[in-house]
């Protein structure tokens, strides 16, 4: 199983691969990002300000990481397999002989290939180029990849969860957006947790999102206590249980009372 | 045992009636309206391993809904099927690793990179032996003349050569069953002979069962041995397609080129057992039973009336015969 799902995810790798150029577009596009958030916070730090007891070099890592994270964590199959339940493709994705969910888990992979690419080079070049604080030890930065793969692994459920709704509705592009917004509060990608307001805040600890940036980032700092770093680790496994059930039982019901268009 | 059992089987779609407008669609939000609609109705048949079966019938027939309902692909409202021992809609990957299945657009190719890696990724989703892969893809590529093809990226292929490739990827598992929905529409003869061949190739080698849906009668007659033909969701004929032409048909044409005629033959001929489908001042075209008379007999009759110079006779084709059936001048005793 793990074997096909490999060699799905280098299929889907390998087409993504075949747009390199659009690649190097979005590192130099992130990397641009990067750049202004960094030009508006030397201003704001050269006032003298001090933000949340962050320095100047910390700040600068939260970005920097956070662009990174951006495609790792969002460049999802969401739209992929909205566009498939509209348009039909979806029939003959069914017919395949491994599951619907180890298949688009495979896709999701292929996916991650191109995104850890620019990601991974972006983190690089911008560490070079604007300097970062390393990670607080080699665990920490251990900790802080296990939460982002399990962070993965959630969002995926979470995506098919929403792109399921293609099959009743129309709206691929709705729930694209309203998967994005709730993500980019959630997780810290806007700015740091700390800054919201507690009952924000109180939600954003509920949910798994916060695991997705925020956490990851703080546990790169070494803000996280090794207590905190386990409670975070089941709570992410908690969640991945829940919305794999949940994803499952939707599956199930969908396929049994759907009518796929066309064909 | 029928590799395929399909036992009253029905299907009928929900049809949500939409109002229009803003109010319209809270109404419906709350009220929802539902018609239904039976698209296949009360469908039984039994098809043994190795057959080549024609399920045919007019758009909106009933085709599709009954292949996806026998790749498992959609629930029966009634009724069961059974393909090889198996229920598709509950043992779904289980049935998938033993049939293919081509539905019309839909691909099974990836769009951006050359064939033969989608062929590939086949290979290991199906974990087909490398002998016989190669075997397969040696045989395939033969047949369907893929050599050129399998290095290009599927986007740059013409609609034919995709078809070609996505046949070929069907098969390439040596599924026990194929399911072809609408295969060769809108392609070039030259493609759609190709095709065919390829189907009635693997199936006399391998006994692989196979079901075709097509609006192209050609298929039927030079690919099947058996014909299910479906109207408004009901099987109205099932049987050899040769029997289909004797109960149906048996009816021949035969066009006459005519000169000095005297009088309207079809006038003339009104009590005849023959029809005058056609009729000019130097032609005539006319159809009759071939149980019932022969073509010895139409001259003697039409010689009273004029001089005939030339004449050709043909068996009515089926596409005809289906011809009639939907405009409803034939039914069956
Ligand atoms: N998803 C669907 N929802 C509602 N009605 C459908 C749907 N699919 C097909 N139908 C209706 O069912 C009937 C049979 O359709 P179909 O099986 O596609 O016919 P064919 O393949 O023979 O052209 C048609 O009247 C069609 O309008
Ligand atoms: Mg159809």
């Amino acid at each position: 199983m793990i074997r096909k799902i490999i060699a799905i995810a280098k299929q889907d790798a390998r087409e993504g691969l075949y747009y390199r150029f659009d690649l190097l577009l979005y590192i130099c596009n992130f990397m641009i990002q990067i750049a202004v958030y960094v030009f508006i916070w030397l201003a704001i730090y050269n006032q003298g300000n001090q933000i949340l007891g962050m320095s100047f070099e910390q700040v600068t890592t939260y970005y920097i990481l956070v662009v990174s994270l951006d495609p790792i964590i969002g460049w999802g199959i969401n739209e992929i397999l909205g566009e498939a339940i509209r348009d039909g493709q979806v029939l003959r994705e069914l017919l395949h002989p491994i599951s619907f969910f180890s298949y688009y888990f495979g896709i999701r992979i292929g996916e991650l290939v191109e995104a850890g690419i620019v990601g991974i080079i972006t983190f690089l070049l911008c560490a070079i180029l604007f300097g970062i604080v390393l990670p607080q030890s080699l665990f920490h930065f251990c900790a802080f990849l296990v939460v982002i793969v399990l962070s993965i692994i959630v969002i995926y459920f979470f995506e098919m969860i929403l792109s399921m709704s293609a099959f009743y509705t129309n709206s691929v592009w709705g729930i694209e957006i309203l998967k994005r917004a709730i993500i980019s509060i959630f997780s810290g990608m806007i700015a740091p947790l700390t800054l919201f307001p507690e009952w924000v805040q109180k939600i954003a600890n509920f949910l798994p999102f916060q695991e997705c940036i925020y956490t990851p980032i703080n546990i790169y700092f070494g803000e996280l206590s090794n207590i905190e770093i386990l409670q975070t680790i089941i709570k992410q496994g908690i969640w991945i249980t829940v919305l794999y059930l949940l994803a499952k039982f939707i599956f199930h019901k969908a396929i049994k009372n759907i009518t796929i268009n066309g064909g | 045992m029928a590799i395929i059992e399909v036992k009253n089987l029905v299907k009928t779609y929900k049809i949500s009636e939409k109002q229009n407008g803003m109010l319209g669609y809270i109404k419906h939000l709350f009220h929802p309206k539902y018609r239904e609609q039976t698209a296949v109705n009360n469908v039984s048949f039994n098809i043994e391993e190795g057959e080549l079966v024609g399920y045919i019938g007019e758009n909106g027939a009933g085709k599709s809904t009954t292949i996806k309902m026998l790749t498992g692909l959609l629930t029966p409202t009634s009724g069961s099927v059974i393909v090889n021992g198996l229920v598709p809609n509950e043992k779904r990957i289980q049935n998938n690793k033993q049939i293919g299945a081509v539905f019309g657009q839909k691909t099974q190719l990836w769009w951006d990179l050359p064939v033969i890696e989608s062929f590939r990724l086949i290979k290991k989703m199906y974990e087909i032996p490398e002998g016989e892969y190669r075997k397969n893809l040696k045989k395939f590529t033969e047949i369907l003349q893929l050599e050129e093809l399998l290095d290009k990226q599927v986007k740059n292929l013409s609609l034919g050569q995709k078809m070609r490739c996505e046949i070929a990827a069907t098969f390439l598992h040596n599924p026990k069953i194929v399911y072809l929905d609408e295969p060769t529409i809108g392609l070039d003869i030259l493609v759609k002979d190709n095709i065919r061949k390829f189907i009635k190739d693997i199936n006399k080698e391998k006994k692989t069962t196979v079901i075709l849906t097509t609006h192209d009668l050609k298929d039927i007659e030079e690919v099947c041995d058996r014909i299910i033909l479906i109207d408004k969701g009901s099987i109205i004929y099932d049987g050899e397609k040769e029997k289909f032409k004797d109960i149906y048909g048996n009816k021949i044409i035969a066009e006459f080129v005519v000169k000095n005629k005297t009088k309207s033959v079809t006038l003339e001929t009104q009590e005849e057992d023959f029809e005058v489908i056609e009729e000019t001042e130097n032609s005539l075209k006319i159809r009759f039973n071939h149980d019932k008379l022969t073509v010895i007999n139409i001259v003697d009759s039409i010689s009273k009336y004029c001089e005939i110079l030339d004449m050709h006779v043909q068996e009515q084709g089926l596409e005809e015969i289906l011809k009639e059936i939907y405009r409803g001048e034939i039914i069956r005793d």
